[in-house]
């Protein structure tokens, strides 16, 4: 048995920059269906949605609406029960384990409402985690994990751990790792729904400043606010898709 | 817009290229892998101790259990080695209804005759095929001058033989020789010891000692023979090797006679014993225990009392390397136990640990890594843990005996192959014990784990 394997790292590197406007990743009539013995529950009917670079996307709807499932099958935590989740140019639909792990590591960053820092690690070593994953070079993660910590105003806290730092501090952590693979979207849940206004309204500059540079960003939100920002607000309602404006 | 081919982003052919370039990393991976795991282990300092506790202690156990019966078995042999592959060994004693009915009677002391004689020696000579050469001696515990010095010893009265039989060699001069036994001729060989008393400054050799009122000439002088006690006591004889002094057979005899008394605690004692102690040298080694069995038959026929003792350091041996090996399978049974036991520990907090750690896990699992990556972190956290404990019971392995021989005398052997043995099958039962764990981990939906709080 390989302990540590290296030698399936499909998207080492992060893909060539894309022209503004090319499509990044589509949805294609998903459906979603949870069993639970005899019981089944559909939660997504058929939802279809592409997403462009330089998107800056937000996802509302009241709970139980589907939002999370539809996050975890853009994440490709989850597979759809039908349809085709399209990212890059690579079908996710038919992906074994491995493969998904590879490209949530290589084409997706993720930003969670409690941060999900990893505790017995340093801020630095927290950015450089999905470049571990993808075997990058100590010298280079070291390089860009330093990088992204000065975008993110935290170039003077990279040995701290995530509990010394304030609630802000660690979203910026972990939006410095969510861009440490130069990912084809951000996914964004509820990033400002542990903090307070001020740190929230410093977050959200963040994310503007990002798509002004050109990510694609997408997130799942409550808050009008936030979706006011975003420059596309998809609603889902009982799991479809009511309005994507 | 609506134009799904993006081309060069995705091409299986640059990515396949890029990945191999990127194959060579192992060292790294391991290395951080390890560094998270040691991070892990130090953030419960105390939990991980008390886990590898029962590591440290099956492998100290298993290494200190084999250092004592290697001692033992090695003693053994050393003292087998002494007394002779090929011999065997004959003694007088005083049978127990003998002794009672001489401290019971009234009276002048009756000389007590018992033990073994010459005609016994020549029966065995002459009867038994395979005996290649006998050699008997008289032993009488004298007092012996040097000028003003005097030493108790025994005086063993023997033939030419006798260094040789028991691999026992001359340090200085010679052993007597054939023609001095023949003419009764008053010499003596000194053990290195006797020397050492009774001439502490000058060269004993040429000098001559008196024993009772006769002078002897010292020839040589015996190696120092170290602590081959064995024979002696399991025969029961209070004759303990060093302060013996050697004269020829016929000297003894003619000197000092068969009867010999000594004043004891009830009266005068008074006994009459041929010869004291007979060394049968048998020709071959595989036929020593068989020989041992048919003089112990003869002499029983010849014997109305049990008045000798038959010892063969072969079957010593044999008994002592039975019983190093029961010593030996106890021990391994008991260090298997506890390495068990050290092993369920590990499983035990490795479980607790991944359960503790699902959020981790789900963080890791979202970022890229794949099961087998957190089956590799959890399982080198195993053997990272089993391994610590293994080297530090290998420590004290090494330690335990070392104190124990400082302390209690005993000889212990720490065979290299010990601390290997109880290192590897240390480190193998972090693998093993840290298997399911990690399998647990690495099978956990990263949603749920995500989601777990």
């Amino acid at each position: 048995m390989t302990i540590i394997d290296t030698s399936s790292n499909i998207g080492a590197v992060a893909p060539p920059p894309l022209a503004a406007g090319s499509m990044v990743a589509s949805l294609k009539d998903i459906s979603k269906t949870y069993y639970m013995g005899a019981l089944s529950v559909e939660v997504l009917h058929g939802v279809s949605l592409d997403f462009y670079s330089g998107d800056y996307i937000s996802i509302m709807g009241p709970s139980g609406c589907g939002k999370s499932t539809l996050m975890n099958i853009l994440g490709c935590l989850d597979q759809p029960t039908s349809g085709k989740y399209f990212l890059g140019s690579e079908d996710t639909s038919e992906m074994e384990d491995d493969e998904l792990s590879t490209i949530r590591g290589a084409r997706l960053g993720f930003i969670f409402q409690s941060y999900n820092l990893i505790q017995q690690l340093d801020v630095l070593e927290n950015i450089e985690m999905p470049l571990f994953y993808q075997g990058y070079t100590e010298a280079e993660s070291h390089e860009i994990a330093m990088g992204l910590a000065a975008r993110v105003g935290l170039e003077d806290r990279v040995d701290h751990k995530p509990f010394e730092l304030s609630g802000g501090q660690q979203q910026r952590v972990a939006i410095a790792r969510a861009l440490a693979v130069d990912p084809l979207i951000i996914l964004a849940d509820e990033p400002t729904g542990n903090l307070d206004s001020k740190s929230g309204a410093e977050i959200l500059n963040l994310f503007d400043e990002l798509h002004t540079q050109g990510k694609t960003l997408l997130m799942v939100t409550h808050s009008d606010e936030l979706a006011e920002r975003s420059k596309r607000e998809i609603k889902l309602m009982d799991g479809r898709v009511e309005s994507d404006e | 817009m609506n134009d799904f081919t993006l081309d060069g982003v995705d091409n299986p052919a640059v990515l396949l290229t890029r990945s191999n370039a990127r194959s060579n990393f192992n060292i790294t991976r391991l290395k951080k892998i390890t560094h998270v795991g040691v991070k892990s282990i130090f953030s419960h300092g105390l939990r991980s101790m008390l886990t590898v506790l029962g590591i440290v202690i099956g492998v100290a156990a298993v290494i200190a259990m084999l250092a004592v019966s290697e001692g033992a078995s090695f003693e053994a042999q050393q003292q087998f080695r002494e007394l002779g592959a090929t011999n065997i060994l004959l003694k007088s004693v005083k049978p127990a209804e003998v002794e009672e009915s001489t401290q019971r009677g009234f009276g002048p002391p009756q000389a007590v005759v018992y033990g073994l004689t010459q005609a016994d020696i020549e029966t065995i000579r002459n009867t038994i095929p395979g005996v290649s050469n006998v050699i008997a001696s008289r032993i009488v515990k004298k007092n012996v001058w040097n000028l003003g010095l005097s030493m108790n010893t025994d005086v063993v009265g023997t033939s030419v033989d006798y260094p040789s039989s028991r691999n026992y060699n001359i340090r200085a001069g010679r052993f007597f020789s054939e023609s001095e036994v023949r003419d009764h001729a008053n010499v003596v060989v000194l053990s290195d010891e006797v020397a050492g008393a009774l001439f502490p400054i000058d060269n004993p050799l040429s000098q001559s000692i008196k024993i009772d009122s006769d002078y002897y000439n010292i020839v040589g002088i015996m190696e120092s023979e170290g602590f081959s006690n064995l024979g002696q006591n399991q025969a029961g004889s209070s004759n303990s090797a060093p302060t013996r002094i050697f004269i020829p057979f016929t000297s003894s005899k003619s000197r000092f006679g068969e009867t010999t008394t000594r004043q004891t605690a009830g009266g005068m004692e008074s006994e009459t014993v041929e010869l004291h102690e007979a060394i049968i040298q048998v020709e071959d080694q595989e036929t020593v225990i068989e020989v041992g069995e048919i003089i112990d038959q003869i002499l029983q026929r010849r014997h109305r009392d049990v008045d000798y003792a038959i010892e063969i350091p072969l079957a010593l041996l044999r008994q002592a390397e039975a019983s190093a090996l029961r010593d030996q399978i106890v021990a391994g049974a008991i260090a298997g136990i506890s390495l068990l036991v050290g092993g369920i520990g590990i499983m035990n907090i490795m479980l607790a640990s991944v359960t503790e750690r699902t959020r981790e896990i789900g963080i890791r699992r979202a970022l890229g890594a794949k099961k087998k990556d957190i089956i590799a972190q959890f399982l080198i956290e195993a053997v990272i843990l089993s391994g610590v404990g293994g080297l530090i019971g290998v420590v004290l392995g090494i330690i335990i005996p070392f104190i124990i021989s400082t302390f209690w005398g005993m000889t212990t052997i720490v065979t290299p192959i010990a601390p290997i043995l109880a290192f590897s099958i240390s480190a193998m039962i972090g693998v093993i014990f840290g298997i399911y764990p990690s399998m647990r981990a690495a099978d956990m939906d990263p949603v749920e784990a995500l989601r777990h709080e």
